[in-house]
């Protein structure tokens, strides 16, 4: 999370831009991780863990957890990015 | 300035974003935390293939250490010394079962409100003014006391410790994850507090109150008639006949009767029937072998992880195999090369209220043989997450502490506490329960065993015992209080000495028998003795049918082999109903039935009285009986404001075999007469009525495993951590005690030989990890009634061809 801003604070190209790579960078991340993880093990604990949650399948926890990851890298990235505007924005008025 | 407020609100949405996903709302887990596959709980998920060596370096071992994981992932731990071995076995059982140790220690220790916050106060305090960590504290002095013991305990503490360190914070268990907190050092209390939170379960029952209320409103004759001092039928443990080698200490006087109670409201949990267990072992004149056979199942609440955990200790002198409480050094219940063992639980009557005559409100001084005594206090600081801690005071009497003043309202546990009462428990005492496993681990023959049982205090135990000798023995032990005849049948007086414990029964005259002719010995949690045993351990114990059932199949086997025994074990055969059935289809009158009823009356004709997993009959039955009961004793045994008990399950039969015409029959709330044979056919009804309500017409949805359901739930009830519903067999009153979620377990069958052969099981798995293969890997076979061969090895080179994977622990 802070990565993301930070990354996008300073590199961050555009709004868009800070939005959506982001947003695919930690799902890929995560989902990458996660697959690591999860198919050694045949999937007994995401099973598990889906069932806590009411779910059926185990592949929902991945879904859940890799756009639960790249939604809040979105969110940082962006507010990253247009807080360095608004800082930036600040001084050329100085 | 709206550029300042822009990035203000840059900062502050991040921020806020991660505040809100990475903390604990309610019952939800810190979302982004646990979610997150570098930290949360996809690191939990364990390779299904495993590694083959390992070596780990701990500076806590004295010499290298060997661990053989079998391919159950059961440790076969051999070491060169005594610390070591117990050092070693800390560290396993963290390994698997670090999150149930803790947990089940704070619970003991009314620590909850730390980790789930305000809503687990109320059963802190409980835990608390039940005295709980002062008879920890207590049980530790002993422990400490001995060299032995307290090394013992250490070596533990301190392997438990040595893995806790090790952890990183994506290395926690996976409940740590979910409910947001994290391990601590593990500590010798703990121990304590563990063995403690086995006498909760299996010795706080009481029913003191109730009775109290009973001989109230009813008067001692009644009370005496409904609720007597032994059973109309029984087949005791120390088979009846059996002679007292010894002469009795003299028994204490009782006091002139007290009858000024104030004991409205109160309303008391009844020891729940399940809570029990069966062992027995038979000699080696009634087996294929020539060696005995022994035997045990242990009937507890049912979770993941379960409350069992198989573990092989080899050191110098020590080669056995057998469960462990994960939370207590050595092992429970086992078998070595000489001798194997097991217990069931007695119910002793070794928990009394006594009601205190305070001074004045503050509770300073109370009446005790005409004297104003000091009472102390004892401040329980309760840390609550979330809020500020609480400071709350328990005034203790000599007698122990005052559970409650004033009862705490949404505590359905708590409602069994008296008001202004000083609660006397065996658990308070200062004791040593870990010697007699030490001694029982290395024991060789019948004196070692007999060595081993002086040392243990409660809960009370029934010992089983058989050695390679051919000897076999029984065992009711436990410290004892010394006690005139029912005294703690009903509440005490607390101002009068005579109602004080006077003393102990002496060890070596707990009821024991060994050989005896029978050529077996048994106990399914029913009387100890015949009457004529000198001494007053209850006046009431488990029904007798589990028992007599046992009893029964061991007079007439001859040629025993483990398979025998573990048939036996799954037995579901209910002689409650070959006692009550007859009687009550006798009653029914077909007339007035529809046909649902009409063919549920003829499946019970033909039903054979055991409790099989497609058995209608049992479904009818079970309900059938309970209705009953409800209809015979709900009308004068229900008063608001004045909690009771209807009498035993024994009494009710005997009265309806033999006085069917008792006025007790009548429901008095009605003006006309009822009589026995319209409660029958009321109950009847009622039933075929609510199952056919509930599962729809008379078929294979009534089947027996329908309709109870059984299965094994998380430890704290955490949705799709438990096991699916198990379509089985067994009920409360039959071998194979199996309800809801309560019944056998772990299965043992132990043949002593040349080289012992053991077999056994627990509905689990060894690792209390959801996330791991080996987390509920043994329920199917349980649930099939099948045994596992159990590995006793003679070193770490053994059974090569079973073992998994080999872990090296040097310094």
């Amino acid at each position: 999370m802070i990565i993301s801003f930070a990354t996008c604070g300073l590199i961050g190209k555009t709004g868009k831009v800070s939005l959506w790579q982001p947003f695919f960078a930690i799902v890929l991340l995560w989902a990458a991780m996660a697959l690591f993880k999860t198919l050694p093990n045949h999937n007994i604990l995401a099973t598990r863990v889906a069932n806590m949650f009411g779910l059926h399948f185990w592949w929902w926890t991945l879904l859940i957890s890799s756009l639960l990851g790249g939604f809040v890298a979105a969110i940082s990235g962006y507010c990253g990015y247009h807080f360095r505007k608004a800082v930036l924005g600040k001084k050329n008025k100085v | 300035m709206r550029n300042k407020i822009k990035a203000s609100i840059c900062i502050i949405i991040p921020l806020l974003l991660a505040f809100s996903l990475d903390t604990k709302f309610g019952d939800l887990p810190p979302l982004l935390k646990f979610l997150n596959p570098f930290t949360g709980f996809w690191q939990n998920a364990e390779k299904v293939s495993i590694r083959k060596t390992e070596k780990l370096k701990l500076k806590g071992t004295i010499e290298t250490v060997d661990v053989e994981f079998d391919d159950r992932m059961i440790p076969h731990i051999f070491a060169k010394n005594d610390h070591d071995v117990y050092f070693a076995q800390g560290y396993i059982t963290a390994m698997h079962r670090l999150w149930q140790m803790d947990f089940q220690t704070r619970y003991a220790a009314g620590r909850l409100s730390e980790v789930v916050g305000k809503k687990a106060i109320e059963l802190d305090r409980y835990q608390r003014r039940m005295g709980m960590v002062y008879g920890a504290e207590n049980s530790l002095k002993g422990m400490m006391g001995d060299p032995k013991s307290s090394a013992m305990l250490n070596a533990y503490t301190d392997g438990i410790n040595a893995y806790i360190h090790s952890l990183s914070k994506a290395q926690y268990p996976l409940e740590y994850k979910l409910l947001d907190f994290s391990p601590e050092d593990w500590t010798p209390l703990k121990c304590a507090l563990l063995l403690k939170q086995m006498s909760a379960v299996l010795a706080m029952g009481s029913t003191e109150f109730y009775m109290t209320n009973i001989l109230k409103k009813f008067g001692p004759e009644i009370t005496a008639d409904l609720f007597p001092d032994y059973p109309f039928r029984e087949d005791p443990i120390i088979p009846a006949g059996t002679k007292w080698n010894f002469k009795p200490l003299p028994i204490p006087q009782p006091p002139a009767m007290f009858s000024n109670m104030t004991t409205a409201n109160i309303s008391t949990k009844i020891l729940e029937e399940g809570i029990g267990s069966n062992n027995w072992a038979i000699s080696g004149a009634k087996t294929a072998s020539g060696y005995p056979i022994l035997a045990n199942d242990p009937h507890l609440n049912l979770t993941l992880p379960s409350i069992w955990y198989q573990i092989q200790l080899h050191a110098p002198g020590l080669n056995a195999y057998g469960v462990s409480l994960p939370g207590a050094p050595g092992i429970t219940i086992g078998f070595n090369e000489k001798i194997a063992w097991g217990v069931t639980n007695v119910a002793a009557d070794v928990l009394d209220y006594y009601q205190i005559e305070f001074k004045d409100s503050s509770h300073q001084q109370y009446k005790y043989n005409n004297q104003w005594k000091n009472t102390s206090a004892r401040l329980e600081t309760i840390k609550i997450r979330g809020s500020r801690n609480e400071v709350d005071t328990v005034i203790y009497t000599h007698h122990g502490p005052v559970v409650y003043f004033r009862k705490p309202k949404k505590l359905a546990m708590a409602d069994n506490v008296p008001t202004g009462n000083a609660l006397r428990w065996i658990a308070h005492e200062k004791s040593n329960e870990l010697m007699t496993f030490y001694y029982l681990n290395r024991g060789k023959n019948y004196e070692d065993y007999r060595k081993a049982l002086t040392y243990y205090t409660a809960p009370a135990q029934n010992f089983v015992f058989a050695s390679v000798n051919n000897d076999i023995a029984i065992t009711a032990n436990g410290k004892f209080p010394l006690k005139w005849k029912d005294q703690g049948k009903f509440i005490l007086d607390g101002t009068d000495p005579k109602n004080d414990w006077q003393g102990w029964i002496p060890s070596d005259q707990n009821p024991t028998v060994k050989n005896p002719e029978r050529n077996f010995v048994s106990s399914a949690n029913q009387s100890s003795t015949d009457k004529s045993y000198p001494y007053y351990i209850n006046w009431e114990f488990s029904p007798y049918e589990r028992g007599k059932r046992i009893n029964d199949k061991l007079k007439v086997m001859t040629k025993a082999t483990a398979d025998s025994i573990r048939i036996m074990q799954s037995d579901s055969y209910s002689i409650f109903a070959e006692n009550l059935l007859p009687a009550l289809i006798a009653k029914v009158d077909p007339a007035q039935l529809n046909a649902t009823q009409k063919e549920a009356l003829n499946l019970m004709g033909k039903w054979d009285k055991f409790y099989a997993a497609n058995a209608v009959g049992a479904s009818v039955f079970e309900l059938w009986s309970k209705r009953l009961f409800y209809d015979i004793w709900d009308d004068e045994f229900t008063i608001a404001k004045i909690p009771m008990r209807y009498p035993s399950r024994d009494r009710t039969v005997e009265l309806i075999l033999k006085d069917p015409g008792s006025k007790w029959f009548d429901n008095v709330n009605t003006p006309a007469q009822e009589n026995l044979k319209d409660l029958v056919n009321e109950a009847f009804k009622y039933t075929c009525d609510s199952l056919e309500r509930k599962f729809g017409p008379i078929g294979t949805t009534w089947a027996w495993a329908n309709v109870k359901q059984t299965h094994v739930p998380h430890l704290a009830n955490i949705p799709g951590f438990g096991s699916k519903p198990l379509m089985i067999g067994g009920g409360k009153s039959t071998i194979d005690a199996l309800s809801e979620s309560n019944g056998p377990s772990w299965r043992m069958v132990i043949e002593l030989g040349k080289t012992p052969k053991g077999h056994g099981v627990y509905p689990g798995g060894q690792s209390g990890n959801p996330g791991s293969p080996f987390y509920d890997n043994m329920i199917n076979t349980w649930a099939d009634g099948k045994l596992y061969d159990l590995y006793l090895m003679s070193s770490p080179d053994d059974k090569k061809d079973k073992i998994i994977s080999h872990l090296t622990i040097s310094k």
